[in-house]
């Protein structure tokens, strides 16, 4: 597949906008891999993170007019409906899900890589250094609720430790994150 | 909290917390509530998730199966927010029938009369029809479901942010109670946990407009022996465009 870059995907979401149902399939064929390895990684199950997949390309089809290039890229909005749909459908499963660890996925190959896709390299590099000058037990814990989706409170049960102390943990990173990244 | 150094102020803090996503369901929902009634506190939303978007490109992309693209294709409704929507109707009216799409075939009706040519016969284009949601609210303020209503598929959309597990002895029982009579109409169970589509008949259906209520009461096993609502009402809220 031809690499697509970020300019590609604002051209997609306006034709979408404008209701060109062959532009979906387009932007869906860019990202889909992309998202679904976001769902899954949330959910840990196929069928619903599949589930989750088709709702959130509905709601993109259906909020494309939202869309404010000034505010987010194409991908980070996108992440963002995928990642809020799949959080929501695993806070159903209610507050301690994901609590213990899960097993690491299994991942299929040759799924197409989205890296054209992405922030510039240079932001992407920059959160990977101040993610670095975080102890590590922050930077874990920040990555763990990020990547998974966990609430604080099944964040503490997995890490052992009381909630007050985990939430104090990752906002004191947080703020860190923030000053590093903008100082 | 002085022993844990220095923190961001609270708006700040659950700007980053929701974007992050270590809220509760609850916590969520009040959250988006905030955004969608304070501009500042929505920007700092979309900054924090600006900040940590990069983060989202270490996940590997996993191929979805070849059954979901189909699956979208065949949910999507007529966009709404289609600036040209009215120009492509009128050619979608003057075009003979064709390879057309699902969107197209609901709005015209192919009748053959005899061997004449195919004569096409335009139904009225559909109004904009944009989802209503409500948030349906304990006398607290506490979120504990969310309803959606889509007039295009003529469905409620149900989710029940009640934990999984909570009260076996009782069911919770949807309803939907429009200010025309004020009478609720059942419209089944939710299960904790669980969201959940409902396709209401076309005289519930009209009924469901902005400002219609819909409400969840706890029930005896089975549903309310009455024909409306036989227990305390958990939480309700008001359809509207959001």
């Amino acid at each position: 597949m031809p690499a697509v870059t970020a300019d590609d995907l604002s051209a997609l979401m306006s034709r979408v906008a404008a209701g060109d149902r062959e532009a979906l399939r387009q932007l869906y064929q860019a990202t889909s891999s992309k998202l679904f390895g976001v769902c899954l990684r949330i959910l840990s199950d196929k069928d619903e993170s599949e589930d989750v997949l088709q709702e959130v390309y509905v709601t993109i089809w259906r909020r494309a007019d939202r869309f404010d290039a000034g505010r987010a890229s194409v991908m980070t909005w996108i992440s963002t409906i995928a990642r809020n749909r799949a959080i929501d459908r695993l806070r159903a499963r209610g507050p301690l899900a994901h609590a213990e660890q899960i097993d690491e996925m299994e991942i299929a190959d040759g799924a197409p890589s989205a890296t054209a896709l992405l922030e510039s390299a240079d932001q992407v590099g920059a959160l990977q250094r101040c993610l670095a000058e975080l102890d590590d037990r922050t930077e874990q814990a920040i990555r763990t609720a990020f990547f998974e989706g966990v609430t604080y409170e099944a964040l503490a049960q997995r890490l052992d430790t009381p909630l007050g102390t985990v939430k104090s943990w990752i906002r004191r990173g947080l703020m860190k994150l923030k000053g590093c990244l903008e100082p | 909290m002085s022993d844990t150094g220095p923190e961001m102020n609270e708006p700040e803090a659950l700007a980053a917390e929701h974007a992050l996503g270590v809220l509760t369901a609850p916590e969520r929902a009040a959250a988006e509530r905030r955004m969608a009634s304070e501009p500042a506190f929505a920007r700092a939303v979309d900054a924090w998730r600006r900040r940590l978007a990069p983060l989202g490109m270490e996940t590997t992309a996993v191929a979805p199966s070849d059954e979901v693209w189909p699956r979208i294709e065949r949910a999507l409704p007529v966009n709404d927010n289609n600036p040209q929507l009215a120009r492509r109707l009128a050619f979608w009216r003057s075009a003979t029938v064709g390879a057309m799409g699902l969107a197209a075939a609901s709005l015209m009706v192919a009748v053959y009369l005899g061997n004449r040519p195919p004569v096409v016969i335009p139904a009225e284009a559909p109004a904009a029809m944009p989802m209503l949601n409500a948030s349906l609210n304990t006398e607290g303020g506490q979120p504990l479901f969310v309803a959606s209503y889509d007039p295009v598929r003529q469905a409620l959309i149900i989710t029940s942010l009640v934990p999984p597990g909570t009260d076996p002895l009782h069911v919770h029982q949807v309803w939907l109670i429009p200010p025309e009579d004020g009478v609720p109409r059942s419209l089944g169970m939710v299960e904790p946990g669980t969201a959940k589509t409902v396709p209401l008949d076309a005289s519930i259906s009209d009924l469901a407009h902005e400002g219609t209520e819909i409400a969840v009461s706890v029930e005896p096993p089975g549903g309310s022996p009455q024909a409306g609502p036989s227990g305390p009402v958990a939480a309700i809220g008001a359809l509207g465009e959001i």
